[in-house]
């Protein structure tokens, strides 16, 4: 079976993954610690109460990241998923005025997610010449495009009945349900990623797919896989964002991928595939989720913080350019 | 290796304290009235921008309705009053700040000014739970979507924070009372009438909207469609499309186009919205176009298309005063965050030297406090306001 030949690939990225551990990631968390500090220092109203309390619009989309870190892994990438949260929010919300039990909405939300993601998958490992950015842009503007043509021309919907999704919205003590949600979530994504079988043929795949094949990896129904995952956690995404909105309208989830793709390459994972995991991902989102929250809660103009992170991210994609010309020349230096 | 990486780490952490040192100056007022540096650097920032015609008029108004303000409805210093606008630069919404702010600030009061990084609803809900953090004692916001930010201002609520928006409404139940800039049925009117008069009476007309979901567009427009169709006198004036431009100049340009390209005998465009009709104005005037351009726009930006000849687009058009309207907000906000009003149908306050305002039933339920009519722009008075604002 291609489980058991695809551990034979290990050695490949075991390498790349230690040496990440010792630098970035260990990097990652340095900077964690000095952006609380900073955080604390700049604005009086970092308290762990009100950072709770803004977090969970944030959270919802860390759902997408761990499925966006293996698409990357893959050497994939999905920018069809702000639409897709948009599309299953609006048709969760639909659904929820149509007089449908809870349950069913939040399952006909995560289902419309899946259905995204499977189409997604399915066109990528028919045709697998297409570029999986180009066929996403078109799933972006079609899912979006369906959205826009359910909500009619006012352009938005909004529950009637808001206890259904309140009730997911609600909080546990001071911590909002949806972090505990999302953290299940990293502790499954990661290890499946670290420790299983499955994650190993994603890194292989990203490295070299035509080896991964040759291996027995069935590379496509991993693609399939992946892509349908992605779906699966943008309907988490949609609904966790309904229960802070009471409704979609035709910008809900927009920008949402980028936001996602920023955090999963802020945290170490190449867009070239093969590397990169997703303890680094998870770090640096809390880093870009509390750096927003504190320079916000100062009135920082908004355009500026995006400024910040978008700095913030050409260094992060930088250093490991930076770093291994560094070492060629260290090299060369030696050897002459 | 390890060393080098975290050096750059943190070399990019102090990149980023610095510029948000710099940032939190400059692009809003006031931040934290403990910190006396912030509020004179900040007192400094603001002098140093009101040095238009516009501004001056603003604040000069602001000061004196201030004192007015401070005798009727007693004294904002310490408190802090937030606006929320649509989004980060639309002129239209910098007005707004600019008389909410000078109000504010005349009165004593700190002035927080948050423009959300798009013109959505889940910007604005970040923007929302920020002021929560930051224990603001009252929130003015112009809102994206009517019901979307219901769950984030109850929770301001709950917080003791007072809530009213202005200009784009959200629903009765997340606000204590809405500033409206006019009547909806009075713009509708207004806008129908206009189209009336520069059609001629007959002929196809189009609607340029800004996003699909934006409160008050939709409310304009459903207006102007039910007063079409009650009144024999509009039975001629055929209403083709209603498109729509998302208050983005390029889209909003292209939808001119397409509309100039799908129906030939178009005789009239009516853009509600200020993005929206500038556009429009530099498409039909560039291209010499006979199609006649009405709606909502602001006489800075549309001074040179406004004329009754051939070679202007626009014969006139509408729009309140922004600053007023930023005003009224500011001066409602106190006035809620003083407890002369609680928001309810029939409270009444004066609003420095606008006069005195009163609190009343609007449609949706809830309540809100109606500025005036709108006002018209044309040839014989666009040079003494195109510099205003």
């Amino acid at each position: 079976m291609a489980g058991k030949s695809g551990r034979t690939i290990q050695a490949v990225p075991q390498n790349s993954v230690k040496k990440m551990l010792l630098s970035w990631e260990g990097a990652l968390v340095l900077l964690f610690i000095a952006l609380n500090i900073f955080n604390t220092i700049i604005s009086p109203s970092y308290t762990l109460t009100n950072v709770l309390r803004e977090m969970p619009k944030y959270l919802a989309e860390i759902f997408m990241l761990f499925p966006m870190a293996y698409i990357l892994v893959l050497g994939d990438i999905d920018i069809s998923v702000g639409s897709i949260v948009c599309l299953s929010a609006t048709v969760a919300c639909m659904a929820s005025n149509a007089g449908l039990p809870m349950v069913l909405v939040f399952a006909v939300g995560l289902l419309v997610g899946v259905a995204c993601g499977l189409v997604n998958g399915i066109i990528l490992t028919r045709f697998t010449e297409l570029p999986s950015m180009i066929v996403t842009l078109a799933t972006q503007i079609i899912f979006r495009g369906i959205a826009e043509i359910s909500l009619g021309s006012g352009g938005s919907v909004s529950l009637k009945n808001i206890d259904g999704f309140n009730a997911i919205g609600g909080k546990l003590g001071k911590v909002p349900y949806v972090f505990f949600f999302v953290m299940i979530a990293a502790v499954i994504f990661t290890v499946i990623l670290a420790k299983c079988s499955f994650g190993r043929k994603l890194y292989a795949i990203g490295s070299n797919s035509t080896a991964a094949y040759y291996a027995g990896v069935n590379v496509q129904k991993c693609r399939l896989i992946v892509f349908t995952l992605m779906g699966l956690m943008a309907g988490f995404c949609a609904m966790f964002l309904t229960s802070a909105l009471f409704g979609a309208n035709t910008t809900t989830g927009q920008g949402f991928e980028m936001d996602v793709i920023a955090m999963a390459v802020f945290g170490g994972i190449a867009t070239t595939g093969g590397k990169g995991n997703l303890i680094g991902g998870i770090i640096s989102a809390f880093i870009i989720v509390l750096l927003r929250i504190a320079l916000g809660q100062i009135n920082l103009n908004s355009q500026l913080i995006l400024v910040i992170i978008g700095a913030l991210l050409i260094i992060a994609v930088l250093i490991p350019g930076v770093s291994s010309n560094l070492r060629a020349r260290r090299k060369m230096k030696t050897t002459a | 290796m390890k060393k080098k990486v975290i050096s750059i780490m943190l070399s990019a952490v102090m990149a980023a304290a610095l510029l948000a040192g710099c940032g939190s100056s400059s692009s809003t007022t006031t931040t934290d009235t403990s910190s006396s540096e912030t509020e004179t650097a900040a007192e400094e920032t603001a002098s140093e921008e009101t040095t238009e015609a516009a501004a001056e008029a603003a604040s000069e108004a602001g000061e004196e309705a201030a004192s007015d303000a401070v005798a009727a409805s007693g004294d904002a210093t310490g408190k802090t009053f937030a606006i929320v606008v649509k989004s980060a630069g639309n002129p239209y919404n910098e007005k707004e700040i600019e008389g909410f702010q000078a109000v504010i600030e005349a009165a004593g009061g700190t002035c927080v000014v948050k423009e959300p990084e798009a013109a959505t609803a889940d910007a604005q809900v970040s923007a929302i739970q920020s002021l929560i953090s930051q224990g603001v004692d009252s929130i003015s916001i112009a809102a994206n979507d009517e019901n979307a930010l219901q769950s984030a201002l109850q929770e301001a609520m709950d917080a003791g924070i007072q809530v009213s928006c202005f200009d784009s409404k959200v629903n009765a139940s997340s606000r204590a009372t809405f500033v409206n800039q006019a009547g909806t049925q009075e713009i509708g009117q207004t806008l129908m009438d206009a189209v009336y008069d520069i059609t001629g009476g007959s002929g196809q007309w189009a609607i340029l909207s800004a996003t699909s979901q934006a409160t008050n567009q939709n409310a304009w427009i459903d207006a102007m469609k039910s007063i079409a169709a009650s009144d024999e006198k509009y039975a001629d004036l055929e209403l083709v499309e209603v498109a729509y431009g998302d208050d983005e100049p390029q889209k909003s340009t292209d939808q001119t186009q397409a509309l100039l390209s799908n129906y030939p005998d178009l005789k009239v465009i009516c853009a509600p919205t200020t993005v929206g009709i500038a556009a429009a104005a530099k498409v039909l005037q560039d291209q010499g176009s006979s199609v006649k351009l009405t709606g909502l726009g602001l006489p800075s930006e549309m001074a040179e298309y406004i004329g009754d000849d051939d070679a202007h687009s626009c014969p006139y058009m509408y729009l309140w005063n922004p600053i007023d309207l930023g005003q009224l907000a500011a001066y409602t906000s106190i006035a809620l965050v003083n407890g002369d009003i609680t928001g309810t149908a029939g409270d009444s306050f004066t609003a420095g030297d606008m006069g005195d305002y009163t609190v009343v039933e609007a449609d949706d339920g809830g309540t809100e406090i109606i500025l005036g009519a709108p006002f018209r722009f044309d040839s014989s008075n666009i040079d003494e306001w195109k510099d205003i604002y």
